[in-house]
């Protein structure tokens, strides 16, 4: 058969911190165009997965397939080349700058004058101003530092960045911390767009309302393993809750069981 | 409030400094003997070249969220060495090229190369080994100032060559070539600074090293560059102090560093890194130099200057803190 390889393969990824092992073999797959929910507690290992992923750890073991090639992310840079992009939890914005600039952050539009790059300002505006547009994201203007926008805004400028950048896989860790349910549910819908256009998404969250609104399939880790791997519709949010927590809250909580 | 109206409170924070230096220079005029005249605006100028030139790279080092306080010691290396190769009396070595305008070329990159090497080996202890910049470029403050003591013997070297001393006699339009050369230098830098990638990188790692870092930009090498270029222009510093002074001596340019420091605070650079620009500190700089001239105009003894500075460096950082309270308000 000829089939073509998955967008991303990992296999038996471990990472250890010392004599901690926060990932003991994670084995999983991702498909272009496919939503992936990443769940699992606090602790289960999501965002050093992640890491691994997005280039800024290394695994201690096993191997990145991408498109039926092997990769070994030095930095994140190179993961980056690779058509990987991340948003991450904590986010990644210098706030002593604006909006454009945090946009464009190391792929800036320039043009070369006597061999020297200059920075070309209004054409970087121009593209922003359009993102946000598209987006629907309101901010007051694109010049202003980020430190005085609010979370949702900040939010909203790396969702738009990931949006525009796009890449082959986008990685989301915990993208709607800090959004409301409005801005929630138009990044939940900017996740399926973005996947319509044949791009992977792995969404991290534990909020498992919001798994089972966007993703293609569910992916839980407990303990730094693949604790169970279904499609939301042939599960129920109790069952995930098990494979979160190895069945010992199932039953627990007001009106349930 | 409007944007339009948010934009001009915005533009007059950002060039505070600016408003600053015209308010002093007007009050100058008025109250001090003798002090609106070309002559002396034209020397203001001139006497801010060398502490404006050690200044641009040492703001460049502070954007990036570093420190360097070496660069007073690295331009007396730069000077020492120009001297003793190039000057005829005391210990210089008295050395010619042929034809004799090589000199003045010859003696510039040799001085560049001295700061870019001082400012090499800071930006590798502080990168490469990851040591605090304070202790590595303290540290580089009293070695280098030790090895300009060693190679002179303590000694000075006296008479530069003509060819050379042209830089600093020479004038253009009136005004002395060494203020052409200081504006030279700021409008070049603030180029870099504000309309080149390498500009916006330094300012964003000083910001957010990590955020930097996961967008690919190579924070390492930048940090370790805004070294160089620091030491670089410490180098072009003493090179210019000591065409000024014909020579070299052992103690040359001491207190540099904290003028240097003030011209950046007042300047509106930020210690932690990340904000400032540096036409700013070119204000800073001109400020200091106009007080430090009004004080010799009113023949006041020199130690109320710096008393002087110290209560406007502390002003400064005062300053700095109340316009980030004003901006938190407006936004």
């Amino acid at each position: 058969m000829n089939e073509k390889p998955p967008l991303l393969k990992l296999e038996a990824i471990r990472k250890h911190f010392g004599a901690i092992e926060a990932l003991k073999g994670i084995d999983m797959e991702i498909n272009s165009g496919e939503v992936v929910a990443l769940l699992g507690d606090n602790g289960a290992g999501k965002s050093t997965l992640v890491k691994i992923v997005s280039g800024d750890l290394r695994p201690t073991a096993g191997r990145i397939v991408m498109e039926g090639e092997e990769h070994d992310f030095a930095s994140p840079a190179e993961a980056k080349a690779a058509g990987i992009e991340t948003v991450y939890q904590d986010l990644s914005l210098c706030t002593n700058a604006d909006v454009v600039a945090n946009f464009f952050m190391g792929r800036e539009i320039t043009k070369r004058f006597l061999g020297i790059p200059i920075l070309q300002e209004r054409e970087m505006e121009a593209v922003v101003a359009q993102a946000m547009a598209d987006a629907g994201t309101q901010i007051p203007s694109l010049r202003t530092n980020v430190e005085y926008l609010s979370g949702g805004q900040r939010q909203a400028i790396e969702l738009n960045r990931f949006v525009h950048w796009g890449g082959k896989l986008v990685l989301l860790d915990e993208p709607f911390a800090a959004l409301g349910v409005e801005q929630t549910r138009r990044g939940l819908e900017t996740v399926r767009q973005v996947a319509s256009r044949g791009i992977g998404v792995v969404v991290i969250t534990h909020i498992m309302a919001q798994a089972f609104q966007v993703a293609d399939r569910i992916i839980v880790i407990r303990h730094g393993v693949v604790a169970g791997n279904v499609r939301p519709e042939e599960t129920t949010s109790d069952q995930v809750i098990d494979m979160i927590t190895g069945g010992s809250l199932s039953g627990a909580g007001k009106g349930r069981g | 409030m409007t944007p339009a109206r948010r934009a001009t409170i915005e533009f007059l924070l950002d060039n505070l400094v600016w408003l600053m230096l015209i308010v002093v220079l007007i009050v100058f005029s008025l109250a001090v003997p003798r002090f609106f005249q070309f002559g002396i605006f034209a020397n203001i100028v001139e006497q801010s070249t060398f502490v404006g030139v050690m200044a641009i790279g040492l703001a460049i080092v502070i954007i990036s969220g570093n420190l360097d306080l070496s660069v007073e010691s690295t331009a007396a290396l730069s000077a020492m060495v120009t001297g003793l190769l190039f000057a005829t009396q005391g210990i210089g070595l008295g050395l010619t090229l042929e034809p004799s305008w090589l000199m003045l070329p010859v003696s510039l990159l040799l001085a560049m190369i001295v700061g870019a090497i001082i400012g090499f080996i800071n930006g590798f202890f502080v990168v490469r080994v990851g040591m605090a910049a304070f202790i590595v470029t303290l540290a580089s403050f009293i070695w280098v100032r030790g090895l300009v003591v060693a190679v002179s013997g303590g000694r000075s070297a006296q008479s530069l060559a003509p060819s050379i001393r042209i830089i600093g006699t020479a004038d253009i339009l009136g005004i002395p070539l060494l203020a052409w050369i200081s504006i030279g230098f700021f409008v070049l830098f603030s180029v870099l600074m504000a309309k080149t990638p390498f500009g916006r990188y330094v300012t964003l790692v000083g910001g957010n090293r990590e955020a930097t870092y996961r967008a690919g930009i190579d924070s390492d090498r930048i940090l370790w560059a805004s070294f160089i270029i620091a030491g670089l222009l410490a180098g072009v510093a003493g090179w210019l102090l000591a065409i000024r002074t014909s020579g070299a001596t052992a103690n040359l340019g001491a207190g540099m560093l904290f003028n240097a420091f003030a011209a950046v605070v007042i300047g509106g650079i930020s210690l932690k890194g990340g904000i400032g620009k540096l036409p700013g500190v070119y204000a800073g700089v001109l400020l200091l130099y106009s007080i430090h001239t009004a004080i010799n105009l009113m023949g006041l003894p020199a130690h109320y200057t710096q008393m002087i500075l110290g209560g406007l460096v502390l002003a400064a950082v005062l300053l700095d803190t109340l316009k980030l309270r004003l901006r938190e308000r407006l936004l």
